[in-house]
């Protein structure tokens, strides 16, 4: 069996060693009990203070920039709504060439750059792809609400589904209306880009530290890196604020966001849903209101599909193969 | 001759019913032979949870349509309104919307006479120690009634929209007369109940109007932060970071001093620091960096900034150590650790006082309403 690569990295090891400071702070207009708000408080509390951050165009861009006024404390740039990979690369390119001019002192200079699901895994997937084949260091954070959440919440290639969006409402003839099963793309980019060494999805919240310590092993292996977060969002999902933490965590102990590190090519399991009970996902379902419409059947099929993904893949709740493995008979 | 009427109310949460009353009045007007209009403020889009936001309505005796349409349409906010609707009470403590900044006076808006109509179970005097003072009289006129808190997709269907209807039609008939709400919900949904709910909110508030008079109301205390005009961008229209700044104690992380965001919350935490076990989650998980790491591992929280997801009081594994308590019982938001330090018995006092018995138990799907549940019992000595 392959080892699984040892990064040398500052682990925090108990929730009380967790840096005190913030570099995203107080002041910012994301909604009540907004998870896509803890990825921002908690990757940039994980990197420091020696860190740039873009961020494409979304809610973390529009929540975070009310007039003249940021909670960021780290520099923040925003960029384009597609434009996370090349925004990475392109601060990446510009600190070493400073640095090798001698412009500015030779250190370690963190390089993160956050997008949605939408403006990162389906219209700047190909910049993603694009700087994952870079050999500068740079990490970029799909943060994935499940929706264009900033215009006010479109389904998009990442939305669960039978989700009720605006672009998906449920109809008299037609009750689901988001076919799509969710695009599985944090696999896709590690299956595509062999050399990139750390591959991660992660939940701000549960289990605790796990997304802490990622952005800490992403940003110390070198080269490019991708984590892409599960982050419960009250006002598209239709929860109570003050649920989010359970959601999230509902949503890996039910299977249906598998989480795992795929550190030079071996993956290993932060919650390993194959081992452990899992919940079904009806519990997950009725406590969101963008699921009032669906029915049992509904909630059948997403338990096969789950069940599908950890029972039958060949790398359960990662890469839907399944086997085979022969030469071609015709 | 124009009447304006805004509803105040809370983003998502109250986006559906506020948009139905906006739209409703100018259905009802239309058909009483007069203008209307309604649209929502342009800046408040897109929404957030709990944030302050306004829908209006313009109706019009004598007005065409496109005159009306022109004199209040694409605004970003209005400078006078004959009725301002509030359905959440706790936005009499002032709104800090998306696109302004400070906090501004719930009644604002209200011209001499006009009227401020809150859904609220408060008596007037308790809802006007929050109000601005202001140079005139205006009438104060309640609605018996809570929140009514909905999600994006679920409708809370309670009534409250037609209850609202009914009583804009008592505080001010020539924006829609009482007839003719009733008549347009009858003939619109078949519904007695709807029209019957009306009228009886009309009744009920001709008996709750009260005047306020100059002398109610207090000195406003929030200051409007100057900002610089758009002309003054920085090059590369660079806004300067809050300073890097963290220690230990209350107020000792930096943070955004020009956009404070606590007139979000309905609810705010009380903390029980003589129950706390420092096992740091509320700190951990509050998605607004609210809290302050204190000597003796304790978390004081900054009121100013908390907007009363209620996050930290489900976190927290302590049973009652946290709890979420009605925003209109406080006045102050000053440091509540500060409060315990100087005084651990007064403050557990003063902290049971507010929390009272009663718990708000909120359903997983926002629209579904809540309850207030009598608290869990816990050992006396526990309660101080
Ligand atoms: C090229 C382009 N198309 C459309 C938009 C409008 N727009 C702004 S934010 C947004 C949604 C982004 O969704 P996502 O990336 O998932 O981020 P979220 O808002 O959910 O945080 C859209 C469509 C835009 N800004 N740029
Ligand atoms: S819409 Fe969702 S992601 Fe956007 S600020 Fe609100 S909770 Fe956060
Ligand atoms: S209610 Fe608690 S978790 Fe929510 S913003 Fe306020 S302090 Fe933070
Ligand atoms: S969650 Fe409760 S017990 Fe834990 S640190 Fe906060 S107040 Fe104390
Ligand atoms: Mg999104």
């Amino acid at each position: 069996m392959a080892e699984t690569t040892f990064i040398p990295f500052e682990k925090v090891k108990t929730v009380r060693d967790t840096p005190l400071e913030e570099m995203y702070t107080s002041g910012h207009r994301t909604c009540q009990g907004c998870e896509s708000a803890m990825v921002m408080r908690h990757f940039s509390k994980a990197a420091g203070p020696r860190t740039i951050a873009t961020g494409s165009t979304g809610c973390m861009y529009v929540a975070n920039t009310s007039y003249m006024t940021t909670p960021w404390i780290i520099p923040w740039m925003h960029t384009q709504l597609g434009a996370g990979g090349s925004s990475a690369v392109g601060t990446s390119a510009a600190l070493r060439a400073l640095m090798r001019k001698g412009k500015i002192a030779e250190e370690k200079i963190n390089v993160i750059a956050f997008c949605g699901d939408l403006g990162g895994g389906d219209m700047g997937l190909s910049g993603i792809s694009a700087a994952l084949q870079t050999d500068y260091d740079l990490l970029i954070i799909l943060y994935d609400n499940e929706s264009a959440a900033n215009t006010d919440i479109q389904a998009t290639g990442m939305t669960t589904y039978g989700a009720q969006t605006t672009f998906t409402p449920p109809g008299t003839k037609h009750r689901i209306m988001q076919h799509r099963w969710k695009k599985n793309v944090a696999p896709m980019l590690a299956v595509g880009h062999p050399t990139c060494r750390y591959v991660a999805t992660a939940s701000a919240t549960y289990p605790p530290l796990d997304f802490h310590n990622k952005v800490r092993k992403a940003l110390s292996i070198g080269g490019p890196t991708f984590i892409h977060t599960f982050d419960p969002c009250p006002k598209g999902w239709d929860y109570h604020p003050q649920y989010s933490r359970e959601i999230g965590e509902l949503g890996i102990k039910s299977g249906i966001f598998p989480l795992y590190e795929i550190i030079d090519g071996t993956v290993s399991y932060s919650y390993d849903a194959r081992k452990r009970a899992r919940t079904p996902v009806r519990e997950y379902l009725v406590k969101q209101g963008r699921f009032a419409h669906i029915i049992d059947e509904d909630i059948d099929y997403i338990q096969s599909m789950v069940d599908s993904m950890w029972n039958e893949w060949e790398i359960p709740g990662v890469a839907p193969f399944k086997g085979g493995l022969e030469p071609a008979k015709n | 001759m124009i009447k304006r009427v805004e509803i105040n109310y809370r983003g998502i949460f109250q986006k559906t019913l506020a948009k139905r009353i906006g739209g409703d009045i100018v259905i009802i007007a239309s058909r009483m032979g007069k203008v209307g209009f309604s649209n929502g403020r342009y800046s408040d889009s897109p929404e957030r949870n709990g944030i302050p936001c306004k829908y209006f309505a313009f109706v019009s005796p004598d007005l065409e349509e496109e005159e009306l349409e022109a004199e209040c349409g694409a605004k970003l906010d209005i400078d006078e309104a004959d009725v301002s609707v509030v359905v959440d009470d706790t936005m009499v403590k002032g709104v800090e919307p998306w696109g302004w900044h400070g906090v501004r006076p719930i009644n604002e808006k209200v011209v001499e006479k006009g009227c401020l109509l809150v859904v609220s179970r408060k008596r007037h005097d308790e809802l006007t120690r929050f109000t601005a003072r202001t140079p005139y009289s205006y009438r104060l006129a309640t609605i018996d009634g809570d929140a009514s808190l909905a999600g994006l997709w679920v409708f809370k269907d309670d009534l409250t929209h037609e209850r609202v209807l009914g009583a804009i039609a008592a505080v001010d008939p020539a924006i829609i007369a009482i007839d003719a709400v009733e008549a347009y919900l009858l003939a619109k949904t078949k519904q007695e109940h709807r029209a019957r709910a009306a009228r009886e909110a009309y009744d009920a508030v001709l008996r709750q109007t009260s005047v306020v008079t100059p002398e109610q109301g207090i000195a406003w205390p929030h200051e409007t932060p100057e900002l610089p005009p758009w002309h003054a961008f920085e090059e590369g229209a660079v806004v300067r970071a809050p300073a890097r700044h963290f220690e230990m104690g209350p107020g000792g992380q930096s943070r955004n001093a020009s956009f404070k965001r606590g007139t979000t919350k309905t609810l705010r935490p009380v903390i029980r620091f003589d129950l706390c076990i420092s096992c740091t989650l509320c700190w951990l998980d509050c998605p607004d960096e609210c809290f302050d790491p204190v000597e003796g591992r304790l978390y004081d929280v900054s009121y100013a900034y908390c907007v009363g997801c209620g996050k930290c009081a489900d976190v927290c594994p302590i049973p009652e150590c946290i709890v979420m308590v009605d925003e209109l019982q406080f006045d102050s938001d000053a440091s509540p650790w500060e409060h315990y330090r100087s005084d651990p018995d007064g403050y557990t006092r003063w902290a049971e006082e507010k929390k009272g018995t009663a718990r708000y138990a909120y359903p997983h799907v926002t629209g579904t309403g809540f309850e207030i549940r009598e608290r869990e019992s816990v050992a006396p000595k526990d309660l101080g």
